[in-house]
């Protein structure tokens, strides 16, 4: 943990541990000891309770205000939209000459490439970026090990058919 | 037309048949079978080599709109994710290839065949290698079940396909005709896929990322990001046209993973090796 945070100050990231922004809850929520369905409830956050949010940790997002601190189902939550929220910005973003959000029509379309609506209907096709693309394949025997050394393991589970 | 003409014939000569004698000539009867065989294809879809063919079309076209990140190391790191997520689909042995595409533009996208798209913009908001499989695998998923085959098929230039399935169209030489499918598939990206098939993008990509045992939620973290960003950014305004709200989809997954995936929770997200290896494709 240690040499992440080190790599991360080298790098200028802002690691996940760190503050992230505010949010505020969407439903009332229970706020827990720790980040498990069955751990101690401590109180129940109503709608709109406005937070900070430390940690996300998989479906359970930590957070805080001046009255209590815990863990929060993760989509009980909605980020707050302001220029203040990290989320997101994980230093990232400079480092790949990415500008940040927040100005509206920062970027001009009128441009001939682009990912807007109209360049992807004036599109001309560049076949030799394809053949490039594919040199960066991999095998699948490749991915398998690279996924090894991560540590994940494969799991058996069914597609889940739409509820609402 | 033609075709709906000799359906329709076949249909009544179908029909007229029990009450016919059976000393109708059995050459006209293989005429007819064949008729119907041809008639059966030109409604069926294309097959996987058609798919893939225009799909890496298409593929040509979104990079003709944004260049490769150009970025080595990066564009490997995506591919091992992707690589290692399509092996644990119903279609493993696609010719999948994923990469980043140099646009600070905020959205993702899939080609029929396996060809998969994410844009530098919508990488560097990402926290970590669960989030980028569950990106990944929603996008997949458009591939897995045909949606812009579906969406084409619902267009203006559907008979395209038809013919395509039907061998009437040449996929060698420049067939004019093909570059105009090409381009309507492209258009499909620029209007967006059916709502629904977007709900199914999300619920398979959740699925498909835990089968490669990641944490479930990353699909999730990357829309509620997403959720936060302004919604008058140009970088986000044609992501947010073409899909559907993201409260109503974070709303849907949450259902979603309050219904069993709760044991997964342990799953690892990855973030450092996700931090690693986008420095280390540092320029």
């Amino acid at each position: 943990m240690r040499n992440i945070i080190a790599l991360c100050l080298l790098f200028g990231f802002a690691p996940a541990v760190w503050a992230e922004g505010y949010a505020y809850t969407i439903r009332a929520t229970e706020l827990k000891a720790k980040p498990y369905g069955d751990a101690q409830t401590l109180t129940t956050l109503p709608p709109r309770s406005k937070v900070e949010v430390l940690e996300r940790r998989s479906g359970w997002t930590q957070v805080k205000s001046a009255s209590f601190s815990g863990w929060v189902k993760m989509l009980a939550l909605q980020l707050e939209s302001n220029a203040q929220s990290k989320r997101g910005d994980t230093g990232l973003r400079s480092l790949f000459n990415v500008a940040s959000t927040g100005k509206s029509g920062s970027t001009v379309t009128t441009g001939v490439r682009g990912l807007s609506e109209e360049q992807l209907k004036n599109a001309k096709p560049d076949a030799k970026a394809l053949q490039a693309a594919r040199r960066n394949a991999v095998s699948k025997q490749d991915a398998q090990r690279y996924a090894a050394e991560g540590k994940l393991e494969a799991q058996s589970i069914d597609y889940v058919s739409g509820g609402r | 037309m033609r075709t709906k003409q000799t359906l329709l014939m076949v249909c009544l000569l179908g029909a007229a048949l029990p009450a016919a004698s059976f000393d109708l000539g059995k050459i006209d009867l293989d005429k007819a079978v064949k008729t119907v065989q041809k008639v059966q294809k030109a409604n069926t879809e294309i097959d996987e080599p058609q798919e893939i063919m225009l799909g890496d079309g298409i593929a040509s076209n979104l990079l003709g709109a944004a260049p490769l990140l150009d970025n080595p190391p990066v564009q490997r790191y995506v591919n091992r994710v992707g690589r290692w997520l399509a092996s644990q689909t119903e279609r493993p042995d696609l010719p999948w290839l994923f990469g980043v595409l140099d646009d600070n533009d905020v959205n993702a996208f899939a080609t029929p065949g396996g060809k998969v798209f994410v844009t530098k913009g919508l990488l560097v908001r990402m926290n970590s290698e669960a989030e980028l499989a569950g990106v990944l695998a929603h996008e997949m998923s458009h591939v897995l079940r045909k949606h812009h085959l579906q969406a084409i098929r619902k267009g203006a230039q559907a008979e395209l396909l038809t013919d395509l399935a039907n061998d009437a169209i040449r996929e060698k030489g420049g067939d004019p005709r093909l570059t105009k499918l090409v381009s309507a598939g492209t258009e499909v990206y620029a209007r967006g896929l059916d709502k629904n098939d977007e709900y199914e993008a999300d619920r398979m990509g959740v699925v498909i990322a835990a089968r490669g045992g990641y944490d479930p939620y990353g699909l999730p973290a990357v829309l509620q990001t997403l959720q936060a960003l302004n919604p008058a950014d140009s970088n986000v305004a044609l992501m947010f046209k073409t899909h559907p709200a993201l409260d109503d989809r974070l709303g849907r997954l949450d259902d979603l993973l309050a219904s069993g995936f709760e044991g997964l929770e342990g799953q690892p997200a990855l973030e450092a090796r996700f931090a690693r290896e986008l420095a280390a494709g540092r320029k």
